[in-house]
């Protein structure tokens, strides 16, 4: 493959700086978590962390180097590849927390369903791109995309991981809203989503209706469901303005905060440098929404621009789901926080979607094959 | 890409951005309520979560004698507390814990069953239970350490010190009266958690200090004078078969209270044991018809508003006086013609008694006897004190007036009666009782220290004089009722007192319910001693004379034999302060060579620091003093005599 001079000179530096100033922040904070929590074998967190986040950038510069639109010409496959995988969590995987989601390769554990978001963004830029409409999308033909994010957010769901399945939903109407639907599609959609709201609430596990019982009224069991929620609250609102310095956060260092190290590190991050920092933080997230945006727009196909836009808004709903939940304005659900929760698979997969960014923003200026 | 579907997209994109930018501004707003609006109360609710704190008293100030002894103290011992929600297997831990600590397995079971973080299993338990509890070695079931009061002698001064209670609380007597300071600086332990409940603080570590007392307490207790009252009034309440006894011993000078006992007596260590009415201190708490022990202050009264003369003869009706429609007789039938002052005193006459006090009428005797003190709380830095009662004149009837003039018909406790007699005892100058010396703290300086205070004068000197010389004619009297206080060597002054209980039930006094009574002073030249005895219902011997005074003559004895010293001559008990002051201050030279002459090395034992510079100051004395509080050794040694070098080494100590 020949290397085009041009992609160095356009090489997305201000992306790179972004990435990594923020996975050093989330390595930064993992060291303070992992100050405390001894009862966990083996390397410390920040440690490993740190190890897939070399893994992760090595996966991004390997995606950034290959063609988007090779890439793409092989979505299908792609994906079909990660479904095999997500399948295979079934046969091969193991159980935390009740439920199966992880597969083990050579000692290190893999979540497939992270993959799957980011091959389910290629292969519905795949299909968009060679099935074009102008006129907005009606039901006939979402009939395939509705499938390709349906199949893997089913699966998802029996694992159970309802957060997940959720997020793979949301990524999907994101993507397809963004593409145009026709309105009387639009009207269909939002009316069974209504109808059938009230329906999924049977199809819901206990702890499930708990949690959404305890989102709309946290003290409704503050020792039981409601824990969470409150002691990130009060976690993040005893920070205050300036923190309470770094290793000093005293709800995350007695472990009063549940699942620190995932789901709760933002909690972490706000009780030790208070909202000053929570704001920096949230700025530097939110300039990397932007310039992902920026990428998606100056792209010189619809291809690129779709998987910037895919990959931008992955990490956006990571970031406001996650960050919404700390902050009790959303129910608990098992989001990550891109780049600062504990997690190989995450963090791996949100590297190599950064590299897909870069590969269309390098490319911004290349003349479609 | 048509340039209009390029422009239709970049449409989208803006759109887009400004619904994420939209969505992170409510996050960032969402924060800024949690973070700064209601940062203060989300603190709060931070703090109480993992300061969970358990109040716990340090070690208790001692309480000393005035010559160091202790009298109570505390010392660290371990209690046992639970978190049930540690523990899985209530049953069985419950059952390990019962053998251990030999409590019921059911009470165990139960305190564990309950939803609670916290909750005692067993306080203050013994060295080997605790042993025993640390082998367990359970998840949920802690030691912690906490004082514990122990009195000395069982329970010596009982009544005086009063008790704490579990968690270190004064809650009766001195205890009580001084538990700011005595308290120890309550401990705030606390502990942090996660979800599992694992403390992260326990022992001595960094709990939070509050600043508090943890003062030793230096009383005017000599307990070696107490000892002797307590065994004594045990016995005579014993030997006379009484429902119980009071006796204060007191220094008429300075108002200190050298002993203060009520039979039965009581141990604070096990307070528990025993019933609220053992527990009060009757010395001060109870009230009684004083009885004849009151005559002496109707007949000072009368003196001193110069109704009566010295020599002036009374008739006393040959034992039947006719008051209103009541006759009033003497004690066990006697009659008397016409009696002196002296000689009214002397046989107790009620009808005597009666006629000095109509001379002097209602209203200056009540004037007198509310000077006295009566009806009026000495202000004893003792918890629980009564104030008495003494009626308003007005309400007097013509009986009321001739049976209080010999004490029926005004209620009274001890320490105002003992004040009161010391104040004839001191030159007719009363001096406010007091019982607590001093306060010391942990580092051995004196917090406080409690010198005596004048309440005012009763009577003059001259007043004061007589009814000492005529109270000595009781004692020493071949007919007088007091001659079983009889003292060898040593003039006794004194007034035995037999009252007639209030009966409730009845609604009259009652003759065979009585309190006998002794009231005295020695030497009645120089009065340093003052004590009182009450026996209560005594059955075989029913009269003060008989009763009560030899109980004084075998206290004044043993006091007197346990100081060696010839009370004559010398000053008697550990004033050693006040004797040198006087010793000082007075510049005539005194008859005895051994009295301080300026070549002889003044004894400072048991002086405060400013009395011993004072003293140094005078003499021109270089000191060398260690250490803070009182005065407990010196060099060279007291009467030692002072060569060239003016030069004295003292050791202080707090605890004296």
């Amino acid at each position: 493959m020949k290397i085009d001079r041009r992609l160095f000179v356009n090489f997305d530096w201000i992306l790179l700086v972004l990435v990594l100033v923020i996975s050093c922040i989330g390595l930064l904070n993992l060291y303070s978590i992992s100050c405390t929590l001894t009862h966990i074998s083996g390397k410390p967190l920040y440690i490993k962390q740190f190890y897939w986040m070399l893994i992760g950038l090595a996966m991004m510069l390997a995606a950034a180097s290959i063609d988007y639109h090779f890439i793409v010409r092989y979505g299908y496959v792609i994906y079909c590849i990660s479904l095999l995988l997500l399948v295979s969590v079934f046969i091969q995987g193991t159980a935390t927390h009740g439920s199966q989601r992880w597969l083990f390769f050579w000692g290190l554990s893999f979540q497939p369903s992270e993959l799957m978001k980011l091959t389910a963004i290629i292969a519905l830029t795949k299909y968009i791109t060679e099935n074009k409409i102008n006129e907005g999308y009606h039901i006939k033909s979402l009939a395939i995309p509705l499938a390709i994010a349906g199949v893997p957010c089913l699966i998802i769901a029996i694992q159970p991981d309802l957060g997940t399945a959720l997020f793979l939903a949301i990524l999907f109407f994101s993507v397809i809203l963004f593409v145009g639907v026709n309105r009387k599609t639009l009207v269909m959609f939002a009316t069974s989503g209504i109808v059938l709201a009230p329906l999924c609430w049977f199809f819901l596990k206990d702890y499930q209706r708990e949690r959404i019982l305890t989102f709309l009224n946290p003290e409704r069991d503050p020792l039981g469901s409601g824990y969470h929620i409150i002691q990130s609250i009060i976690a993040v609102g005893s920070g205050g303005i300036f923190g309470k310095g770094f290793l000093k956060g005293t709800q995350s260092q007695l472990k009063f905060l549940p699942e620190q190290q995932t789901d709760f590190v933002f909690s972490v991050f706000a009780e030790e440098w208070g909202f000053l920092g929570a704001i920096i933080l949230m700025f530097m997230f939110l300039a990397l929404i932007l310039w992902g945006l920026k990428i998606a727009r100056n792209s010189k196909d619809l291809a690129g621009t779709l998987i910037a836009f895919g990959i931008t808004v992955f990490i956006f709903w990571g970031v406001f789901i996650n960050v919404g939940m700390i902050l009790g304005t959303l129910p608990v659900v098992g989001i990550p926080l891109p780049f600062l929760s504990y997690g190989g698979s995450s963090m791996v997969v949100l590297m190599t979607g950064v590299g897909l960014l870069m590969n269309v923003s390098m490319r911004r200026f290349m003349l479609q094959p | 890409m048509t340039n209009q579907a390029r422009k239709w997209l970049r449409f989208r994109i803006v759109t887009v951005l400004i619904f994420f930018s939209i969505l992170f501004v409510a996050l960032v707003s969402r924060a800024f309520q949690l973070q700064i609006l209601s940062r203060d109360a989300l603190k709060a609710k931070a703090e109480k979560q993992h300061t969970r704190i358990l109040k716990i008293q340090t070690e208790r100030g001692h309480i000393f004698d005035r010559n160091g002894k202790v009298l109570a103290a505390s010392f660290v011992v371990d209690s046992v507390y639970a978190d049930p929600s540690q523990i899985k297997d209530h049953k069985g831990v419950s059952v390990k814990l019962a053998s251990a600590l030999g409590l019921k397995k059911r009470n165990v079971m139960e305190k564990l069953s309950k939803d609670k973080k916290f909750c005692w299993i067993a306080r203050k338990i013994s060295p080997k239970q605790s042993q025993a509890i640390k082998k367990l070695n359970v998840d949920g079931i802690y030691l912690i350490k906490e004082p514990k009061r122990y009195y000395t002698n069982k329970g010596l001064a009982g009544h005086l010190l009063g008790f704490v209670g579990m968690d270190s609380e004064g809650l009766a007597g001195l205890e009580l009266k001084y538990n700011e300071y005595l308290k120890g600086a309550s401990k705030r332990v606390s502990w942090g958690k996660d979800a599992r409940g694992h403390r992260f603080y326990l022992e001595d570590g960094d709990g939070s200090k509050e600043v508090g007392g943890s003062c030793n307490l230096i009383l005017t207790i000599d307990s070696r004078i107490q000892h002797i009252v307590e065994v004594q009034l045990q016995k005579a309440v014993e030997e006379t078969g009484s429902k119980g006894g009071i006796t204060v011993v007191m220094d008429p000078r300075t108002g200190e209270i050298l002993a203060m006992a009520c039979e039965p007596g009581f141990n604070p260590t096990v307070f528990s044991d025993y019933s609220s009415d053992i527990r009060r201190n009757k010395a001060i708490a109870d009230c009684f018809d004083p009885g004849s022990v009151f005559k002496p202050f109707v007949v000072a009264a009368a003196l001193e508003e110069g109704v009566v003369e010295y020599d002036e003869l009374f008739d006393c009706e040959n034992g039947a006086f006719v008051v209103g429609r009541k006759v009033i007789h003497e004690a066990e039938g006697e009659k008397y013609g016409l009696l002196t002052l002296r000689e009214i005193l002397k046989h107790s006459s009620n009808i005597g008694s009666a006629k000095v006090a109509q001379k002097l009428g209602k209203e200056r005797l009540y004037q007198y006897v509310r000077k006295f003190g009566f009806g009026t709380r000495t202000a004893i830095d003792l918890p629980g004190e009564a104030a008495g009662i003494i009626r308003n004149p007005q309400h007097w009837t013509d009986v009321d007036f001739a049976t209080i003039a010999f004490g029926q018909g005004v209620s009274v406790t001890a320490i105002q009666t003992i004040t009161a007699m010391s104040a004839i005892a001191n030159q007719g100058v009363m001096i406010k009782p007091y019982v607590v010396r001093g306060l010391v703290d942990k580092n051995g300086k004196v917090i406080k220290e409690f010198t005596p205070t004048v309440v005012g004068r009763t009577v003059s000197p001259l007043t004061a004089h007589r009814i000492t010389s005529f109270l000595t004619g009781v004692v020493s009297d071949d007919d007088g009722t007091g001659q079983n206080a009889r003292i060898e060597n040593v003039a006794v002054a004194g007034k035995t007192g037999t009252s007639q209980k209030f009966d409730f039930d009845a609604g009259f006094y009652s003759s065979d319910k009585v309190k006998a009574s002794f009231l005295g002073f020695f030497p009645a030249e120089d009065p340093q001693i003052t004590i009182l005895v009450i026996l209560d219902e005594p059955q075989t011997k029913k009269w003060g004379g008989q009763a009560a005074a030899p109980v004084f003559k075998t206290i004044s004895e043993q006091i007197l034999r346990r100081f060696h010293r010839n009370v004559g001559e010398q000053e008697l008990i550990a004033d050693e302060e006040n004797r040198e002051l006087k010793k000082i201050s007075s510049s005539e030279a005194p008859n005895g060579q051994k009295d301080m002459d300026e070549s002889v090395m003044p004894d400072f034992r048991g002086m405060s620091m400013r009395e011993i510079v004072t003293i140094a100051r005078e003499r021109d004395l270089n000191l060398e003093i260690i250490g803070s509080g009182w005065a407990v050794n010196q060099k060279p040694i007291p009467g030692s005599p002072i060569m060239n070098q003016l030069y004295c080494k003292i050791l202080m100590s707090p605890g004296y």
